[in-house]
């Protein structure tokens, strides 16, 4: 073997080792996005609690405000982050909880539903937006603990195959296509949400006319 | 050896050199994150006393607040970092505290009882908590450094098949079957909280204060 030769091998090794470090290290951060993400949600009668406590306003306002970009910004990243689920190569050639694309449209929903309702004013709402998260987290989880990080276990090998997207890579084709489906589906109902909306309160905002929604200082 | 033979050799120890220090960094850090958040959560009295001495409302609010956000996000990060001894593979190759999903457990039903409750103003809700964290830091402790840090000082002597029980890489059955049943905890308990967050509806439901601070 050549210097060359070596050089060419430790090149493509720091670049695919990089690649799949990478991934591997999305997949090992997912369940602590995951697990952060249900937590804030699910602790918002908490974080009221506290706020009801505050003797100012500024400091309850400051509280909310924090609360509400962590908790919006985890479930972002998150769906951001589990994206890897939809890439064929990936799904088929590495260790993914088979039901993870799932659990990531599953989460895309509970943000449709921040988006279209005011899930912080609504019940309903913010019931419907739990009730995605966690079928997603449940989606995410039980593959993961029983299939994916057990595979030295010999009794849960009927699970171990089943529900690790490489050793089942039909289905979890299958399975991720659908899915992806379900993404475009819902992003193009969130685009089109979008143009109408956008039609409706910008086409009364006449060229010149004060807008209502601008300052007092500014109409002055 | 050919060249792909090489890089796939480099490749195989990049992967699984990174992926031992990742875990390593964070069975490293949660000794840390443990005794943080006793430190914050024993040091409530010292804060209230701070508290009392502002002048202004505002300060009062903003400390408090403050110690809440840290204090808690904490005990989160607690239980996320713990996440680890859920995973049977990860149990049965690294060495860990034999105990410490149930120490992530304890920290759980903390988390658990501060959405149900009002902690920092009932006397009865704050001595759960106390007493859970008080438990999940036995839990993590003490294997921590009996069995994690005391393995190779113990090698030979007569604490050493002490010490090998309680790491789970050197027990592996009953390491693989206490990650089962904080598995079950942890369902159990995120069970109860969405029950509880669905019929309120996330709304905070503020109990009469049975006793004050």
């Amino acid at each position: 073997m050549k210097p060359d030769d070596v050089t060419t091998a430790i090149s493509n090794a720091l670049l695919q080792g990089g690649q799949q470090w990478m991934v591997a290290t999305i997949v090992a951060f997912l369940p602590v996005l995951w697990t952060m993400s249900l937590m804030f949600h699910l602790g918002r009668p908490y974080v009221l609690r506290t706020l009801c406590r505050c003797g100012l306003r500024l400091g309850a306002d400051i509280w909310w405000m924090s609360y509400l970009i962590i908790r919006d910004a985890l479930l972002l990243i998150t769906f951001a982050l589990s994206f890897i689920f939809f890439n064929p190569n990936l799904v088929v050639n590495m260790a993914f909880p088979i039901t993870g694309p799932v659990a990531a449209l599953c989460l895309l929903l509970a943000l449709a539903v921040k988006l279209s309702r005011r899930v912080d004013d609504d019940v309903n709402a913010y019931r419907l937006a739990t009730v995605f998260l966690v079928l997603g987290a449940s989606l995410y989880y039980i593959p993961l603990v029983f299939s994916v990080e057990a595979a030295s276990q010999d009794y849960l090998s009927w699970f171990v195959t089943n529900f690790t997207s490489n050793t089942n890579p039909i289905v979890a084709l299958w399975i991720m296509w659908l899915s992806l489906a379900g993404v475009a589906i819902v992003s193009a109902w969130l685009f089109v949400r979008l143009l109408v909306n956008a039609n409706r309160t910008m086409r009364v905002a006449k060229p010149g006319a004060p807008s209502t929604r601008e300052p007092a200082a500014v109409t002055q | 050896m050919s060249v792909t033979d090489l890089t796939n050799a480099i490749v195989g120890g990049i992967n699984s050199g990174l992926e031992q220090f990742l875990e390593g960094t964070l069975a490293a850090i949660l000794p840390a994150i443990w005794l943080a958040l006793l430190g914050l959560h024993l040091g409530r009295p010292y804060i209230l006393d701070m508290i009392e001495r502002f002048t202004l409302r505002l300060g009062a609010d903003l400390l408090w607040l403050i110690y809440v956000g840290i204090r808690d996000f904490l005990i989160i990060s607690g239980v996320v970092l713990s996440f680890m001894f859920l995973f049977p593979d990860v149990v049965s190759a690294d060495q860990l505290p034999i105990t410490g999903g149930l120490a992530a457990a304890c920290l759980f039903a903390v988390l658990l009882v501060k959405l149900m409750g009002d902690p920092d103003h009932n006397l009865r809700e704050f001595r759960i908590v106390t007493g859970l964290i008080a438990l999940g830091a036995l839990f993590y402790f003490v294997p921590y450094i009996f069995g994690v840090q005391f393995n190779s000082a113990a090698a030979g002597g007569p604490f050493e098949s002490l010490s090998n029980w309680l790491v789970t890489s050197s027990n592996t059955q009953w390491a693989v079957g206490l990650a089962y049943v904080t598995t079950a905890l942890f369902a159990i308990m995120g069970a109860i909280a969405t029950a509880y967050t669905l019929i309120t509806g996330g709304r905070a439901e503020v109990p009469e204060a049975t006793s004050t601070q």
